[in-house]
């Protein structure tokens, strides 16, 4: 009777037991068997990146010679606006130089870009990350800044050997120092509000209540500089505020870019040491 | 002998890596597979004690170790997926007896239900635990991943547990006999 009732309770014992070796064991030997269990996977992702690269390249290769004359013709354009702009760029970057070097100020954190295909994207309502293509392979800090096109696509959050975790903008566990376009007042920015079947949203807090936002024209948030991100990328668009219940605040959703739901290739910024 | 938790480990690993796939196309959409659940079922319905369970060890360990740390107050709650998966495994194992636990049916039903359970436990973690700032604005997406998971597993469970089976006895080993073993 007693074996019998040992053997219904055993299953429990040695549950007990894993949970009890699981906390006691140390942190170094839980991140170890993480860093090994990861590493174990990993071809499995790169490769599939690679298989949908070459997707790509084939899909690429049935457009016609007519479209691809075109393609070069408009990318002829966009190519000349951006010279110009570069232009510009330098002249304003000498001037910055120039006025620091008067004034005595502290220079601005210089970064250099590190292009990186997504071979993951992970988004649920638990955590929103992208895997990419890059790791410690490519000296890349915890903690840098990821860009596209379009603005913040979020922070690295852990380096591997050859990839990398980036949480997205859009997370729960992603916090940024913003402001508004043309305004200097700070901000408080949050990812976390990703409803299903539709683009993700975040959350805008402590906006000063002198700060009114007209839902016909929606303001733009940007970064304010402090922190890692440089200043003046875009997080997204506020259409409408409201004040909080202690009113000495308001807050808002920002809409996000659907694109970064998409992104096949993004920018990693990596601090640079000053000279 | 280990032929038995590495055929069920790899095999659990392969969904697991498909599953990966398909939620990377399914991001555009808003919509994220969970399948918790059916990683535990086979192993714990079918496999001896000591078997099952190094291989919902590994496979829970192989899932904590792409998906992010949880963080609890200050702390790092390593592990969550193993945690979870492991009392799972022990809870199916320890009522398999009084159930048909061979029938497919049946489970699937179990695939279910541990999903359900799994998806409740891991919101908990993440949502409540770890990012307790709005936890209501996360309710309505964490509901509708629930719905399409657990639709999900109702389509493949039948597959993936055949596919279980059928690795086993290519394996050469006898299920039968694996039943009446305890531990």
């Amino acid at each position: 009777m007693s074996f019998k009732r040992f053997d219904q309770t055993k299953p429990f014992i040695t549950l007990g037991i894993i949970v009890l070796a699981w906390l006691l064991l140390p942190v170094a030997v839980k991140s170890f068997l993480r860093v090994t269990f990861f590493e174990l996977q990993a071809p499995v992702q790169v490769t599939a990146s690679y298989v949908r690269n070459l997707q790509d390249f084939w899909a690429d290769r049935t457009h016609s010679k007519d479209e691809l004359i075109e393609a070069a013709r408009e990318l002829r354009h966009v190519y000349a606006g951006y010279e110009f702009q570069a232009q510009q760029t330098e002249a304003q970057q000498a001037e910055i130089a120039r006025l620091e070097q008067l004034l005595r100020l502290p220079s601005n954190p210089n970064f250099r870009f590190e292009q990186a295909r997504v071979c993951r994207r992970d988004l649920s309502g638990w955590w929103q990350q992208l895997t990419i293509r890059k790791g410690s392979n490519y000296d890349l800090p915890v903690g840098a800044p990821v860009v596209y096109s379009g603005g913040v696509v979020g922070r690295v959050r852990e380096v591997r050997a050859y990839e990398a975790d980036v949480d997205l903008v859009s997370s729960p566990r992603l916090r940024l120092a913003a402001n508004f376009e043309n305004d200097t007042h700070p901000v408080s920015y949050q990812g976390g509000i990703n409803p299903p079947l539709a683009p993700a949203r975040g959350l805008v807090e402590f906006v000063p209540p002198d700060i009114v936002i007209y839902s016909s024209a929606p303001r733009r948030l940007v970064t304010s500089g402090l922190g890692e991100f440089p200043p003046g990328l875009t997080i997204g668009y506020v259409a409408r505020l409201e004040t909080s219940t202690d009113g000495l605040f308001q807050s808002g959703e920002v809409s996000l870019d659907p694109r970064l739901t998409e992104l096949t290739e993004v920018t990693v910024l990596v601090p640079q040491q000053p000279d | 002998m280990h032929r038995r938790w590495l055929i069920v480990f790899f095999t659990t690993l392969l969904l697991w890596s498909l599953v990966g796939q398909l939620n990377h196309y399914l991001a555009p959409l808003g919509v994220y597979l969970f399948i918790g659940g059916l990683l535990v079922t086979f192993a714990a319905l079918r496999l001896s004690l000591r078997n099952g369970l190094i291989a919902t060890i590994l496979i829970a360990l192989a899932v904590d170790a792409v998906e992010p740390v949880p963080q609890v107050g200050h702390y790092l709650l390593f592990g969550p997926h193993l945690l979870l998966f492991t009392a799972a495994h022990v809870v199916i194992f320890h009522l398999r007896t009084r159930f048909p636990r061979e029938e497919t049916l049946f489970a699937l039903g179990t695939a279910l239900l541990a999903n359900l359970g799994l998806f409740l436990g891991l919101s908990f973690i993440y949502i409540e635990l770890g990012a307790p700032r709005h936890p209501a604005t996360a309710s309505l997406r964490l509901l509708a991943d629930l719905g399409w998971s657990q639709l999900f597993i109702l389509a493949i469970a039948p597959w993936f547990l055949s596919l279980q089976q059928r690795a086993l006895e290519l394996g050469r080993i006898d299920l039968a006999e694996e039943n009446h073993r305890f531990y």
